[in-house]
């Protein structure tokens, strides 16, 4: 990573972007007791990327060396060369962004050794092993990520952005009637994992409120399939404005005949509705995942995809941008350093409303409050669908019981244009990773919903 | 220093550090890959990596690290670090490395790409696509061909390399009728030679078809128990979903797999023969060896609806006290059956077509939810009509329990040979 991008402008025949990236995982995993996983992963490497007459050229290597980097922007200058060659494509010159640099500061707290990482996780297994006895298995896994990278474009942008993040994932079974039941949660998010877990002791009141909840789930029925009224936790509101209209409004899956294509400056939601893909910072404070410059040197702004209902704009690379005349929204990300930039989403949320939760479960007679999910999908329809690991049946306002792991579904903007209740509280899921060809850490947040959505059961 | 000599070296020095066990592994991948998005051929990656895997036990405690620096320079600072994280370990007597086999060399498919070969086929595909299934809007694609080779010792004297190459080819597609678009659908195929029109590979062909028919789609009629045929592009996902809570090294050493003791007992449909099959000549992708450094054999998992194998690790066998995998499973073959699909199709009185399916992941009893993309509604034996909005709701054991047809038709995808099943008691809501 220390290697001077700039002594290599002088190989950059066309549009280029060089990339320097270094990305280091830890992982730990206990599962009922047995140390079963502690490993380091480090992988580093540069990449070049050149765009020539319409063409793309890419290649990478892992020795970030004086060859590495020659041979890296020679193989994409070639692979794009060849390419424009062949395919003979009448395209534009790419947008040049104003020039820009960035530079993140390294972290600053002491780092935990290998053995005090180990002691912290076995403290919290002893913890749940101590106090609930009757559980079929336990598992507590730390996942701890570091992401860095060193970026030079032709155009002259230069960064250097260092993206943390720290997770623990515990996750509880209990057997009813002979079957497993399972609940999971995971804490922590962005930065390092010193200064988000200061003592394991700080863990348990959570741990115990997620054993309350499986021990309700134990008895919990299955949720009536169809069409109901639901309200959204913030965690699954967060989901829905990533999945269900995020991944919609990414500016190559609006050429690929996404639902939103026609739909700019038209109501696609109800008028409660504003959702914002943020850069880096929001409501004052940094995102889960903060960019200020993406991965093509383009300065990261934040994005308005829905302003009261209407449908504002997409997100977009410097290509679509063009294509879109538009500027470019710094949405161009790529995971590791092997990976060419594709639109991502960054911190993608619905804005809190004037609603409070309390009132708005109060105010159900006949629905269910869903509150964990699991993974998520979505489509080119906007049809969506997400796993619920956790929800109650909502009875004359009342919470009832809870309900078995279920499926949410429904189409993004139907589901949307039937909001009819926003909360003040607001929360980001800072655990997520999109899956688009590459992996990617994102944000999704958002406040509590009341909305129609389709609900899968029995 | 040659890869092989590196690993080699890499290894000494973990026993040397005092590992009482040790394993080093070197993997050296090159991959060209075209790249198409919305119909157009946009981009050409060329991406070398390679990467180093040590691991040491040491007083029962185990470690690894995993890095792609593989200078000798690199070597000394990552003993050490591995050696450390061992330290920290906390003791588990489960913990082995594979035994003493034969040395080996495994070689499979071609060892260079034929960059203009790849141009020819993908421009051909699209060109075909365009001609034949005017409908359909190609998303993205992309062409690989991927060379790897691995070195894996450890220090009980195993000592095998494996060279394989082949392209994969894996396409995103919807079908665009108007200002409409149908729901996405994916699909790919894993092969050793570009000797067959792309597509003429996979289940390219039938998906594409399906999606070009441009009829609009619907809800299925309200909510029923209805009968389910999956195809071969959805039913792989199903098995490794059943799989992985079922006799996978997570349930069985938790303690929580439905099938803990069910090991030659019914535990699906007698029509269900499934096998994993890494070295059969069936599967062109595959693998040699297992993760834990032992060589892989075919072996059946289910035998007409027989429990044959539990699918652990060296580790989860001696945490379990069973008998370790011969394989780490995929590469599925399920034995064809004995009607064609047209037939089986007519057999179905209300149900699915499930092409695809979008679900939540299953829970650890088998339950699942989710929703029908890409399917059709099938009534009085015959498709209907696409549909849009429907979700389906069941258990994945009782849902192999239910098989009642398999087709004679078999997609080779390379990766898996997979017919259609027909399983039945499946809730459905449009």
């Amino acid at each position: 990573m220390n290697i001077d991008l700039s002594t290599y402008k002088g190989l950059f025949t066309d549009y280029t972007e060089l990339r320097c990236q270094e990305n280091n995982s830890l992982v730990i995993g206990f599962l009922k007791g047995n140390n079963t996983t502690n490993t380091r992963l480090t992988t580093s490497g540069v990449s070049a990327r050149v765009y020539k007459d319409g063409a793309w050229g890419f290649a990478s290597s892992p020795e970030t060396t004086a060859d590495g980097v020659k041979f890296v922007i020679t193989t994409a200058t070639h692979n794009a060369a060849f390419l424009a060659a062949k395919e003979r494509q009448d395209a534009p010159p790419l947008p040049h962004g104003e020039v820009t640099t960035h530079h993140d500061s390294p972290p600053t707290s002491q780092q935990l050794n290998p053995e005090q990482f180990v002691a912290f996780l076995q403290e919290i297994d002893h913890y749940i092993a101590t106090n609930y006895p009757g559980l079929a298995s336990r598992t507590v896994t730390l996942n701890r990520t570091e992401l860095k990278k060193n970026l030079l474009t032709s155009d002259g942008a230069s960064a250097f952005s260092l993206l943390s993040r720290s997770l623990i994932q515990i996750g509880l079974t209990v057997e009813q009637d002979g079957a497993p039941v399972s609940l999971h949660e995971v804490f922590g998010g962005r930065g390092q994992f010193e200064t988000l877990f200061s003592t394991p002791e700080a863990l348990y009141p959570k741990i115990d409120q997620l054993y309350e909840h499986l021990m309700r789930k134990r008895e919990g029925i299955y949720a009536a399939a169809g069409l109901k009224t639901c309200i959204l936790a913030p965690e699954m509101t967060g989901i829905l404005a990533h999945e269900a209209i995020g991944h919609t409004c990414e500016a190559d899956l609006v050429l690929g005949g996404s639902a939103v294509g026609t739909k700019r400056g038209q109501p696609v939601a109800s008028p409660l509705v504003s959702l914002v893909d943020f850069a880096h910072t929001a409501f004052g404070e940094t995102c889960p995942v903060p960019i200020f410059v993406d991965d093509e040197g383009t300065t990261a702004r934040d994005t308005v995809l829905i302003d009261q209902g209407i449908l504002k704009g997409f997100l977009h690379n410097k290509e679509s941008a063009c294509h879109f005349q538009v500027p470019p929204t710094g949405n161009a990300r790529a995971y590791r350093f092997s990976d060419e930039p594709l639109i991502r989403m960054r911190n993608t949320a619905i804005l809190p409303g004037k609603d409070r939760l309390e009132e708005m479960i109060a105010s159900l007679d006949d629905g269910y409050y869903l509150m964990r999910p699991s993974n998520g999908q979505a489509d080119a329809t906007s049809e969506f669908m997400f796993g619920v690991t956790l929800g109650y049946e909502v009875k004359d306002g009342k919470l009832g019981r809870a309900i078995k792991d279920t499926t949410i579904s429904g189409l993004a903007f139907q589901v949307l244009q039937t909001v009819s209740e926003i909360s003040q509280e607001f929360k980001w899921l800072s655990g997520g990773m999109c899956g688009k060809k590459q992996l990617i850490p994102v944000g999704l947040g958002g406040p509590a919903l009341k909305c129609q959505v389709m609900i899968g059961g029995r | 220093m040659s890869l092989k000599e590196l690993n080699t070296y890499a290894l000494q020095a973990l026993e040397e550090a005092g590992a009482e066990k040790a394993e080093a592994v070197i993997t050296r991948s090159e991959k060209t890959e075209m790249n198409l998005e919305n119909g157009a051929l946009k981009l050409i990656r060329t991406t070398v990596d390679h990467h180093l895997r040590l691991t040491a036990l040491q007083d029962q405690r185990q470690g690894s690290i995993l890095l792609n620096k593989i200078h000798r320079q690199a070597l000394a600072p990552a003993v050490k670090e591995v050696m450390a994280i061992a330290a920290s370990s906390a003791p588990d007597p489960a913990h082995d490395i594979a035994a003493y086999q034969p040395p080996k060399i495994f070689s499979k498919g071609e060892t260079t790409p034929d960059l203009d070969l790849m141009y020819q086929r993908v421009k051909a595909f699209t060109q075909q696509v365009a001609a034949d299934f005017p409908r359909i809007v190609l998303l993205n694609a992309h062409l690989d061909f991927t060379r790897q080779t691995t070195f894996f010792q450890n220090s009980n004297g195993v000592d095998f390399t494996v060279n394989q190459g082949g392209y994969r080819f894996a396409i995103t597609f919807s079908a665009q009728e108007g200002d409409s678009s149908s729901s996405f659908n994916n699909t790919g195929f894993f092969t050793l030679n570009l000797d067959q029109a792309l597509l003429n590979c996979g289940s390219l062909r039938i998906l594409l078809d399906q999606a070009n028919q441009g009829q609009a789609p619907r809800k299925a009629p309200g909510k029923f128990i209805g009968d389910v045929i999956i195809t071969p592009d959805c039913l792989e996902g199903f098995l490794h979903s059943l799989l992985g809570i079922t006799i996978s090294d997570g349930p069985l050493i938790a303690g929580t797999s439905p099938f803990q003791h069910k090991l030659n007992q019914l535990v699906a449909s007698p029509c269900l023969t499934l096998a994993s099959c890494p070295v059969s000549p069936e599967i062109s992708s595959g693998y040699f060896i297992t993760s834990d450094g032992y060589e892989a054999q075919n072996t059946p998992i289910i035998e007409n609806g027989v429990l044959k194998t539990f699918l652990l690790s060296q580790y989860g066998a001696n945490k379990t006290g069973l008998t370790r995998a011969v394989n780490d499973g995929g590469a599925f073959v399920v034995t064809p059956g004995d009607q064609p699909l047209a037939e089986i199709l007519k057999g179905v009185k209300k149900g699915l077509l499930l092409n695809r399916f979008s679900g939540g992941a299953p829970s650890p009893n088998g339950d699942f939810s989710g929703v029908a993309k890409n399917s059709f509604y099938i009534e009085d034996g015959a498709i209907q009509y696409p549909l849009s909005e429907t979700m389906i709701a069941g258990n994945l054991i009782a849902l192999f329990q239910s098989i009642a047809a398999v087709s004679q038709e078999r997609i080779d995808f390379g990766s898996a040979l997979l017919p259609w099943i027909y399983a039945q008691g499946v809730t459905i809501s449009g």
